[in-house]
C-alpha cells in the first residue's frame, strides 16, 4: 500500500511539474482541489446456527439463543442472521488536479486533463471509490473551428444515454446557421459513471461474471437548435471486441419546446434496441414567472444493464410515475417550495402469496428559504417517501452565514426515520454540523466541517445495535491560471438548498 | 452624531453656502440700472466692446472717483485680467463689426440688441439674452432644441472652452431630446453621426470622447466617438448604463446567443468580453467577437452572473432533458469541473452535497424505486456493491445473504416482485451466480427468469453470449 501511494504521490508530482513548466509560456488553469473525510459505519458479519439450535423469540419467530433473529431457508440445515461486525471506519483523501491548456499557437486547439490521485488513509481500504489510487477522468485535446470541433482522447461524452467515458475520437460539424448540428464518435468505452474500463478489477467486489476487454463505443447524434425547441437525436452501440456481440445498442430523443414565453415543455425518451422496449422516459412543463415556478410531469423509470450481465434477461419493469412541484418567491428573501410524486410498477407478472410486496409509492416534500439579509439564509424542509423496499422521512434545517464575503459559516441538522419492508432496521438518525469555507483570495479556498450522528437501529431483537460516530471533512482547493486567463472565475451558484426539499 | 443633528448640519452648511453665493454675486454685480443716468453709453465704460485694442473694462479708479468713502460708500473692485470663461465663439469685436456693418451704428443699439431684453431699456443690461442671439441667427427654435446645424455658431467644442472649469461644464443644461425614450439606447448615435467619420456639432459643444467612452465599449470603432477630441471635464456629464428593454425578455438569456452571434458588434457597444466571461467562463470563445475593456474603450455592461429563470431549485435533479438535448448549452456557463463534481463524485467529497446529511443513513428509500438515476453519477459495482460488501452485506457465498432479508420469512421462495421492480437494489449486493443458482436452466431449480417485456430473439441476436450463461450451448431458438 504504502509504495503503491509513493508511486501515485510520484507521478502526480511528476504530471504537474510537466504540465507546470508547459504551462509557463501559455494560457492555462490548473485547479488543484484536496479533499479529505473521515467516516465510518457500523459493519455487519454474516453467520449461521443449525437449524435445531434455533429457539423461538418472544413473537415466535425463530431467533438464535443470543437473540438474534434468523433466516431459515426451505430445506437447509442451517439458518442464517447477522451479527454486528467491526466498527468500518474509512479516511479517503482525494486530490483531484484539472488542467486546461491553450494558446498552443493554434487558433482553437487546446487541451484538457482531468485526473485524481485518491487513498483510503485508514488502512482498511473500505471506502468505495478509492481504488484504483490514480484515476484519469479526462485527458483530450481539442479543436474548435467555427464550423466543426474535434476531439481526441479521454472524454465524456453527455447526451441522454448517459455520461458515457471513452478513449477515441469525436467530430461534431454546424451546418452554417441553420442550427444544424452532427457528431459521430468511437471508441474503447469506460464502465458506466466510472474513469474505469470495464475489465477493471476494482468493477468486480462480487466476483461477478466480467468482460475480458473493452468494449468499442461509436455512435452519431443529430442535433438542431431553432428559436422555439432544441432537439437531439442520438444512437449508440457498445460491443464486445472479443465476441462481436453487443453490450448495448440504444437510441435517444431529447426534446427541448420553448412554445410560448413562461412555459417550457422538455422530454426525452430513451429506447433499447437489444431489449426492444423502452428504457427512460420523461416529459415535463414548466412555468417559470418572477415569483413562482410550477412544474408538472410525467416518467418512466426502467433501469439499464449491459449485455455482458444476464440482469436484463431477468425482465426488469418499469414503473410509471407523475409528479409535480412548485416553487413560490412570494417576496425578496423568500421562497416556499413543495414537490410530490406518486409512482406505480408495471405488473412483474409474478406471484408472490408468501411475500406481500408494495408496487407502488409517493414522495413529497415541503421546504422554505429565507434570506432576511444578505449575510444570513435559513433553509428548512420536511421530507416524507414511501415505497417498496424502504421509506424514509424527517426534518432538517441550515443556517448560512456570511459575515465576510469571504468567510461562510453553516450549521445544519435533521433527525430521520427509515423503516425497511423486507429487513427488520427501522433506523432513526439525527445529526448535526458546521461548515466552514473561507476565500482568502481568488485562488484558494478552504473548508473543513464536522457533523456528529447519532443512529438507533430499532429492531426486535439482538442486532439492534446503536451506530454512532463524527465526521469530520476538509478541502483545500488551489486555482493556478496563466496571466492570458487573469479575468477571475466568477463562483458558481449554488442552485439547491443544501437541506430541505427540492 | 445622531441621524437628525447630522442633517441639519448638512441643511445649514448648504445654507450658508448658498447664501455665501448669493452675497458674492450681489457685490461683483454692477447694477447698470442704478447708474443710467451717469452713463449714457455703453463703450464709455466698456471700450473694449467697439475697439479691439482698448480694455474691455473700465478702470478701477473711475469707480473710486465717486466710490470714495466720503461722496459714496466704497467699492474694491478691479477689472478682470481676462475675458469671462465661456464655451461661446463670440468676440465683442468680431460682433460689433459684424453689427456695425449691417445696419445699426449707435453702440447703444449694438449692445443692446444682445444685452436686453427685447423691448428693454439699454441699460436694464444682462448677460447676453439667448433669443435675441437665436433671432438674430434666425433659429426660430428654443435655444436647447436648436437644431444641429445651428450650434457651432455660436458655441464651440468643449475641448476649445479650454477656460472652462469642471463645475462650470457640468452646468451645462441638457436639451429635452436627451429625455426623449429611446434615446440612450437608439436616437443619440443617429444624432450624432455626421457622414462617414464626422461627430455632430451639437454633441461636440457639450462632450467630448471620455463622455462617450463611459459606456461605449466600441468606442475605437465607432467614427463619430473618434471625431471627438479627449476631455476629461466632459466626465462631469453622468451617464447612467441601462439595459434596453429587449434585455428583460424573460427568453433574452436563452436568445441572446444567436443576437449576439449575428451582431455581434451591436452587443459590443455596451458589453466587453468580460461581460460575455461573468457567466461564459467555460466557453471563453464566446466572447472573441467583442473587444476586452481597455484604453479607449468603456468598461462594458456589469453582468451578475445569474440563475437563468429555468435554474429553479429543483434544476439539479431536473436538467437532464436539457442537458441532453443541448450539451452545448450547458457548456456555455458551466465548466466540466462543476459536471463532474456530481456525476463523477469524489470519494472524499462530504455532505451535504448533492445528497442531503445523513443520506448515507436514508438512501435506501431513494434507491429501492430511483428518485434519480444512481447510475448516472455511481457506478453499480464500484460503489454500491464495494460499499455493501465492506459492511458485510455482499452476498458473493450464495444463500448465507439471505439473511438480510429477515422481516420476510419466506423472502428467498417469494422474491419475484420486489427483484423485478427494484433489480438494481438487488444487484448492489447479489452476483448473478447467487441468482443461477435457482434460474439456471442448466442446473439448480430451473426457474424461469425471464418475464414481461423478455424479447428472446432481439437479445440472441444482439448477445448470445448473454444465453449461454443459463442455457449453455442449448440456446432455445438458436
Amino acid at each position: 500500500m504504502k509504495r503503491r501511494v509513493t508511486r501515485a504521490l510520484a507521478l502526480g508530482a511528476l504530471l504537474l511539474a510537466l504540465g507546470w513548466d508547459r504551462a509557463g509560456a501559455q494560457g492555462y488553469r490548473l485547479l488543484l482541489d484536496s479533499r479529505a473525510q473521515r467516516a465510518a459505519y457500523r459493519g455487519v458479519a454474516a453467520d449461521s446456527i443449525p437449524i435445531g439450535d434455533v429457539v423461538a423469540g418472544p413473537t415466535g419467530g425463530p431467533r438464535t439463543p443470543d437473540g438474534f433473529a434468523v433466516r431459515c431457508p426451505p430445506g437447509s440445515a442451517h439458518c442464517f442472521f447477522f451479527r454486528p461486525g467491526p466498527r468500518q471506519e474509512g479516511r479517503p483523501m482525494v486530490t483531484t488536479a484539472d488542467l486546461t491548456l491553450w494558446g498552443v499557437g493554434v487558433r482553437g486547439l487546446s487541451a484538457r486533463i482531468n485526473g485524481r490521485v485518491g487513498f483510503d488513509l485508514g488502512g482498511d481500504e473500505v471506502w468505495p471509490g478509492t481504488e484504483p489510487p490514480v484515476q484519469l477522468l479526462e485527458a483530450y485535446v481539442e479543436y474548435a473551428h467555427r464550423l466543426f470541433t474535434l476531439h481526441g482522447g479521454r472524454q465524456l461524452l453527455v447526451n441522454r444515454l448517459g455520461i458515457v467515458g471513452f478513449d477515441g475520437g469525436r467530430a461534431t460539424g454546424r451546418v452554417g446557421r441553420t442550427g444544424l448540428e452532427l457528431e459521430a464518435y468511437a471508441g474503447l468505452g469506460l464502465a458506466r459513471a466510472t474513469a474505469l474500463p470495464v475489465t477493471s478489477p476494482a468493477l468486480d467486489p462480487l466476483d461477478d461474471f466480467q468482460p475480458r476487454s473493452r468494449q468499442v463505443l461509436a455512435g452519431a447524434a443529430l442535433g438542431y437548435r431553432g428559436r422555439l425547441a432544441d432537439l437531439r437525436l442520438d444512437y449508440q452501440r457498445e460491443v464486445d471486441r472479443d465476441t462481436r456481440n453487443f453490450v448495448s445498442e440504444r437510441a435517444a430523443l431529447s426534446v427541448d419546446f420553448f412554445p410560448v414565453e413562461r412555459w417550457s415543455v422538455a422530454a426525452a425518451v430513451d429506447y433499447d434496441l437489444a431489449n426492444t422496449w423502452f428504457g427512460n422516459a420523461d416529459a415535463r412543463v414548466r412555468y417559470v414567472a418572477p415569483w413562482i415556478t410550477a412544474t408538472g410531469g410525467l416518467r418512466q423509470y426502467r433501469p439499464h444493464f449491459d449485455l455482458w450481465t444476464i440482469w436484463g434477461a431477468f425482465s426488469p419493469v418499469p414503473y410509471h410515475a407523475v409528479n409535480a412541484g412548485v416553487q413560490v418567491r412570494p417576496m425578496r428573501g423568500l421562497e416556499v417550495r413543495g414537490r410530490w410524486e406518486r409512482y406505480v410498477f408495471s405488473s412483474t407478472e409474478t406471484q408472490t402469496p408468501l411475500v406481500d410486496v408494495d408496487d407502488d409509492g409517493w414522495r413529497a416534500g415541503v421546504g422554505i428559504s429565507v434570506s432576511p439579509a444578505p449575510a444570513w439564509r435559513f433553509d428548512a424542509g420536511y421530507r416524507e417517501e414511501y415505497g417498496p423496499g424502504a421509506s424514509s422521512n424527517g426534518f432538517d434545517g441550515t443556517v448560512t452565514w456570511l459575515p465576510t464575503s469571504t468567510l461562510s459559516l453553516t450549521g445544519y441538522g435533521a433527525t430521520l426515520d427509515r423503516p425497511l419492508e423486507f429487513r427488520f432496521d427501522e433506523a432513526s438518525v439525527d445529526v448535526v454540523g458546521i461548515d466552514a469555507e473561507w476565500r482568502p483570495g481568488s485562488r484558494l479556498r478552504l473548508a473543513v466541517g464536522g457533523a456528529r450522528y447519532w443512529e438507533t437501529r430499532d429492531r426486535p431483537d439482538a442486532a439492534a445495535f446503536d451506530w454512532n460516530q463524527t465526521r469530520l471533512h476538509a478541502r483545500v482547493t488551489l486555482t493556478l491560471r496563466s496571466d492570458t486567463d487573469a479575468l477571475r472565475l466568477p463562483p458558481a451558484l449554488r442552485t439547491r438548498p443544501r437541506t430541505g426539499s427540492r | 452624531m445622531s441621524r437628525p443633528s447630522r442633517s441639519g448640519a448638512l441643511l445649514a452648511l448648504v445654507a450658508l453656502a448658498g447664501g455665501s453665493a448669493v452675497a458674492g454675486v450681489a457685490r461683483d454685480r454692477f447694477d447698470h440700472w442704478e447708474h443710467r443716468e451717469l452713463f449714457p453709453t455703453c463703450v464709455g465704460c466698456h471700450a473694449g466692446a467697439a475697439e479691439p485694442r482698448a480694455s474691455f473694462w473700465p478702470a478701477a479708479e473711475d469707480c473710486t472717483a465717486c466710490h470714495d468713502g466720503i461722496v459714496e460708500e466704497r467699492v474694491e473692485w478691479t477689472p478682470p485680467t481676462a475675458p469671462r470663461a465661456s464655451n461661446l465663439r463670440f468676440t465683442h469685436g468680431g460682433h460689433a463689426e459684424e453689427v456695425a456693418r449691417a445696419s445699426m451704428p449707435d453702440s447703444t443699439l449694438q449692445c443692446r440688441a444682445c444685452h436686453s431684453e427685447p423691448g428693454g431699456d439699454a441699460m436694464q443690461v444682462r448677460v447676453a439674452v439667448v433669443r435675441n442671439c437665436l433671432d438674430c441667427h434666425r433659429i426660430t427654435t428654443d435655444h436647447l432644441e436648436a437644431p444641429d446645424s445651428a450650434c457651432a455658431a455660436c458655441h464651440v467644442p468643449l475641448v476649445q472652452a479650454a477656460r472652462l472649469t469642471r463645475t462650470e461644464v457640468s452646468r451645462f443644461p441638457a436639451p429635452p431630446s436627451h429625455r426623449a425614450p429611446g434615446f440612450v439606447e437608439r436616437g443619440h448615435g443617429k444624432q450624432s453621426r455626421v457622414g462617414e467619420a464626422g461627430v455632430a456639432a451639437s454633441c461636440a459643444t457639450c462632450h467630448a470622447r471620455d463622455f462617450c467612452t463611459e459606456c461605449h465599449v466600441n468606442a475605437p470603432e465607432v467614427p463619430a466617438i473618434q471625431a471627438l477630441a479627449t476631455d476629461p471635464r466632459s466626465l462631469t456629464h453622468r451617464s447612467e448604463l441601462r439595459a434596453p428593454p429587449s434585455h428583460a425578455d424573460s427568453a433574452f438569456v436563452r436568445r441572446h446567443g444567436g443576437q449576439a452571434r449575428k451582431e455581434p458588434l451591436k452587443c459590443a457597444t455596451c458589453h466587453a468580453q468580460e461581460s460575455c466571461l461573468s457567466c461564459h467562463a467555460a466557453s471563453p470563445t464566446a466572447a472573441h467577437a467583442i473587444p476586452a475593456a481597455g484604453p479607449g474603450r468603456g468598461i462594458g455592461a456589469r453582468v451578475d452572473r445569474s440563475r437563468p429563470t429555468s435554474h429553479g431549485l429543483d434544476f439539479a435533479d431536473t436538467h437532464e432533458e436539457a442537458a441532453s438535448s443541448r450539451p452545448q448549452n450547458c457548456s456555455a456557463c458551466h465548466t466540466r469541473t462543476q459536471c463532474l463534481d456530481c456525476h463523477r463524485p469524489n470519494a472524499a467529497d462530504a455532505p451535504p452535497g448533492y445528497h442531503p446529511a445523513g443520506f448515507l443513513t436514508t438512501h435506501p428509500a431513494a434507491a429501492y424505486a430511483r428518485d434519480v438515476s444512481c447510475s448516472d453519477c455511481h457506478n453499480q459495482s464500484q460503489f454500491c456493491a464495494d460499499c455493501h460488501v465492506s459492511a458485510g452485506l455482499g452476498s458473493s457465498d450464495g444463500l448465507r445473504g439471505a439473511g438480510y432479508h429477515d422481516a420476510k420469512g419466506a423472502f428467498l421462495l417469494n422474491h419475484g416482485q420486489a427483484a423485478r421492480q427494484s433489480l438494481e437494489s438487488c444487484v448492489s449486493c447479489h452476483s448473478e451466480r447467487d441468482c443461477l443458482t435457482c434460474h439456471s436452466a442448466q442446473g439448480g431449480r430451473r426457474f424461469n427468469p425471464h418475464g414481461p417485456g423478455f424479447d428472446p430473439e432481439a437479445l440472441r441476436r444482439k448477445n448470445p453470449s448473454m444465453c449461454t450463461a443459463c442455457h449453455g450451448a442449448a440456446i432455445p431458438g438458436g
